[in-house]
């Protein structure tokens, strides 16, 4: 019992972790998805800029991935790495959803800075828009 | 290793919290469908302790399941008079309370020029302490089982004590365990607040690792999986609610070349599992008779 609980304590005390801050700008993002031929699948353009300064962020690595919040772990999209498109800072990725609603599309940047990202996105079947009530610019276009 | 396979064990690692925290109280007998208003309730207070007031993870992480724990207090001091199916609606209408309670909470401080903390439905972005400290996502993983082993040392040593012993004993016949002279409501309160404390230790790793929560995520259906990965991993063992997690996240990302029938594959497997063995994979037989052949082994 005694040895149990000593192990249980020297894993504890194992867990702790002290990190070092980064300190490269954050990233945000626009994100416009548009339905693919096939059903439920949207290809996106998700523009990287740097927060503050508003440059492109040319040179990430984005991985976007999709998570439905009303059930969590339950639908996801598998995540994609997402390509380079035809103008600095511009990436676009395709992505094929379980069904229609609302989703929190995940945007992991690697690179020049590290960062995620979360835009909601509403994608439905007659919709023409979407909404991100925090203010960024998404859009789903039909 | 892979980004994806990081991320399914991460969510593994992270919601066998949950898991754990609603077999605690399947052992004393309580049937609840609230337990993700603890972990709600401590991935907020520590997305609010980190992200706002600029703490450490760590004391984040403890204040917001402080917080959690003495939630479960809380609504466990009313609640556990009634037993049985009344136990369970009432933390169901408590678990959507705390949901409708996020949905209009407000409370947000300007760091950096920008507006950071729970805007209401709109839910509480950029939890990013582990992007701010340079914390990879294997790290994180790592720091996920590093916790989960330690609640699971936590389990097996209470398991093995007489406050074990005492929770078992409600569970099997509260009647028979209060003619013994055990206080059966302030052992559940005890056992609620338990299990409020480590599904608040995963809800403030959640909302770390996906940096953004909202009240949607936790509504009745994470409850109810919550409740199901014990009965379908089994109530013999700690390592049940382990494996109902494994099967369930572990299933679900196998079959995904049947990308819109998942879930209901996974609900019939569900039903299967749940025809054949009603107490779990693992239940208290099945335990049973594994430690004896082990101790015939070591014999």
């Amino acid at each position: 019992m005694v040895s149990r609980a000593f192990a249980c304590l020297v894993l504890a005390s194992t867990i702790a972790w002290t990190g070092v801050p980064a300190a490269a700008e954050r990233a945000k993002a626009q994100v416009v998805c548009t339905p693919a031929d096939r059903k439920l699948v949207y290809e996106c353009e998700i523009m990287l800029m740097g927060r503050k300064s508003g440059a492109p962020l040319e040179g990430a690595k984005l991985v976007v991935g999709a998570d439905m919040p009303s059930m969590p772990l339950a639908h996801n999209v598998k995540p994609v790495t997402a390509s380079p498109g035809g103008k600095p800072g511009m990436y676009t990725a395709t992505i094929e959803l379980e069904m229609h609603g609302e989703w929190a599309l995940r945007l992991d940047v690697a690179g020049p800075t590290r960062d995620r990202l979360i835009h909601k996105i509403h994608f439905g079947a007659s919709k023409g828009s979407s909404t991100d009530q925090g203010g960024r610019t998404n859009q789903m276009k039909k | 290793m892979d980004d994806h396979l990081v991320g399914v064990l991460s969510n593994i690692g992270m919601i066998s919290f949950i898991a754990l925290s609603a077999y605690l109280l399947l052992i004393v007998g309580e049937i609840s469908f609230g337990q993700q208003a603890f972990f709600a309730i401590s991935a907020y207070a520590s997305g609010i302790a980190t992200a706002m007031w600029g703490w450490d993870f760590w004391p984040g992480l403890a204040w917001g399941t402080a917080v959690a724990a003495a939630a479960a207090v809380l609504v466990g001091i009313p609640t556990l008079r009634i037993r049985g199916l009344y136990f369970s609606i009432a933390t169901l209408a408590f678990a959507e309370m705390v949901r409708l309670v996020f949905e209009v909470f407000k409370y947000q401080v300007e760091i950096d020029g920008e507006m950071v903390g729970p805007d209401g439905s709109d839910g509480f972005r950029d939890i990013r302490y582990i992007f701010e400290n340079d914390i990879t996502a294997v790290e994180y993983m790592l720091m996920i089982y590093g916790l989960l082993a330690a609640v699971l040392c936590a389990f097996f040593l209470l398991e093995r004590s007489r406050l074990g012993s005492i929770f078992r004993m409600i569970g099997q016949d509260p009647v028979l365990a209060e003619m013994q002279g055990i206080d059966v409501t302030a052992y559940k309160i005890l056992a609620l607040g338990l299990a409020g404390l480590v599904a608040g230790i995963g809800g403030g790793l959640y909302a770390h690792l996906t940096t953004f929560v909202e009240p949607k995520i936790f509504n009745v259906m994470l409850g109810v999986h919550s409740l199901a990965y014990g009965l379908i991993g089994g109530l013999g063992t700690a390592f049940g609610p382990l494996i109902g997690v494994a099967i369930d996240i572990g299933f679900l990302e196998s079959i995904r070349a049947i990308s819109g029938y998942r879930m209901i594959a996974f609900g019939g497997l569900v039903a299967v599992l749940l025809i054949f063995r009603p107490r779990g994979l693992l239940d208290e037989a099945a335990v049973n008779w594994i430690r004896l052949r082990l101790r015939r082994r070591h014999a």
